[in-house]
């Protein structure tokens, strides 16, 4: 037995990304974000109009809280198909009790997780600086020029890696560092007009997926499906 | 007998060995587990585990649930609301006979 640290409720918390499921779908689902917006971008050119730069970013966003909606579902779905039951299951305490207060109160900055801490608040902490990042710099607006790739880039990057570094599932400060100069490299590269948007997202989406894939190569590697289907007690 | 004497000897003998008390502890910091996960978590075998997840279902600390994950069969385990109570005034009883120690607070 190893030493006990943590609370096996944070434990179990944690052990939802064991697989790299979650930063995976939300890798994809950032590409599949940049790749709808580079389509706005090209089809409706130019600079603001009403209502139509408006319906663009309310099909972003709309994108986001589908996600937030369905992920925990989906990625249920493919924990089953996939990576069950090499490790087990276990279910963390319900996030009914603390939700509406965290969105209400946006207490996802504050750096103590709550007691019943819960798998979602990676969720919500990692889709908040996109939805705040969307915010801050509207799809077809740049008045930043070349700097906008690094700037929005360096933003998400650090964004994430703050917000998320006393939660159950902290990204490491070199996986943030190399995103930001991922991003710092368009400052010297031209960026077409139509991908400068979502370029940020897209780097975002790719870096985590990469990520994503290698941790779940490395646990189905490192777990193989054991003999008996769950080590079925007697 | 001390009063610490007697608070000892009250302690709920089902929770307090080791393995169980790791079981009850796993369980109560989640909603629920199935058996590998209690297994690792644990560092138990099956049968060890198999033997204590028994005693605390016999005591109605434990709910013990088989069903299915896809097409994988699962046993899930998770503390009743007798569980856990019980865990709670062990833990309470406990932490009074640490504290007039000295040795905890």
């Amino acid at each position: 037995m190893t030493q006990q640290t943590v609370s096996y409720g944070r434990r179990a918390a944690t052990y939802w990304f064991v697989d790299g499921l979650p930063e995976l779908l939300f890798g994809l689902m950032l590409i599949v974000m940049a790749g709808v917006a580079l389509l706005l971008s090209i089809r409706t050119p130019g600079p603001w109009k009403w209502p139509w730069r408006a319906l663009d970013l309310l099909l972003i966003y709309g994108g986001l809280v589908l996600y937030l909606v369905y992920e925990r579902g989906i990625l249920d779905f493919l924990k089953v198909r996939l990576t069950y039951p090499r490790t087990g299951y276990v279910q963390a305490p319900e996030e009914k009790e603390w939700r509406v207060e965290t969105v209400t109160t946006l207490s996802l900055l504050r750096p103590e997780p709550p007691p019943k801490e819960n798998v979602s608040f990676f969720r919500l902490r990692t889709v908040w600086p996109v939805l705040m990042a969307v915010l801050l710099f509207p799809i077809h607006g740049n008045p930043i020029g070349r700097w906008f790739v690094p700037c929005v880039t360096t933003a998400l990057a650090v964004a994430l890696y703050v917000v998320n570094r006393e939660s159950e599932r902290p990204y490491r400060w070199w996986s943030a560092l190399i995103l930001a100069v991922a991003g710092l490299v368009f400052a010297w590269a031209p960026v077409p007009g139509p991908l400068q948007w979502p370029l940020p997202f897209l780097l975002t989406g790719v870096w985590m997926a990469a990520q994503g894939a290698y941790t779940l190569v490395h646990y189905l590697r490192t777990n193989p499906l054991p003999r008996t289907a769950e080590g079925v007690r007697a | 007998m001390t009063d610490q004497a007697q608070e000892i000897a009250q302690l709920d003998r089902t929770i307090h060995e080791p393995a169980r008390l790791t079981i009850m502890l796993i369980l109560d910091g989640v909603n629920e587990a199935d058996f590998l996960y209690l297994q690792r978590e644990g560092g138990f075998t099956q049968g060890n585990l198999s033997g204590h997840l028994t005693k605390l279902e016999d005591a109605g600390y434990v709910e013990i649930e088989k069903k299915f994950k896809g097409k994988v069969p699962l046993t899930l385990c998770r503390l009743t609301g007798e569980g856990k109570a019980a865990f709670a005034g062990y833990s309470q009883r406990m932490m009074g006979v640490l504290k007039g120690n000295g040795s905890a607070g």
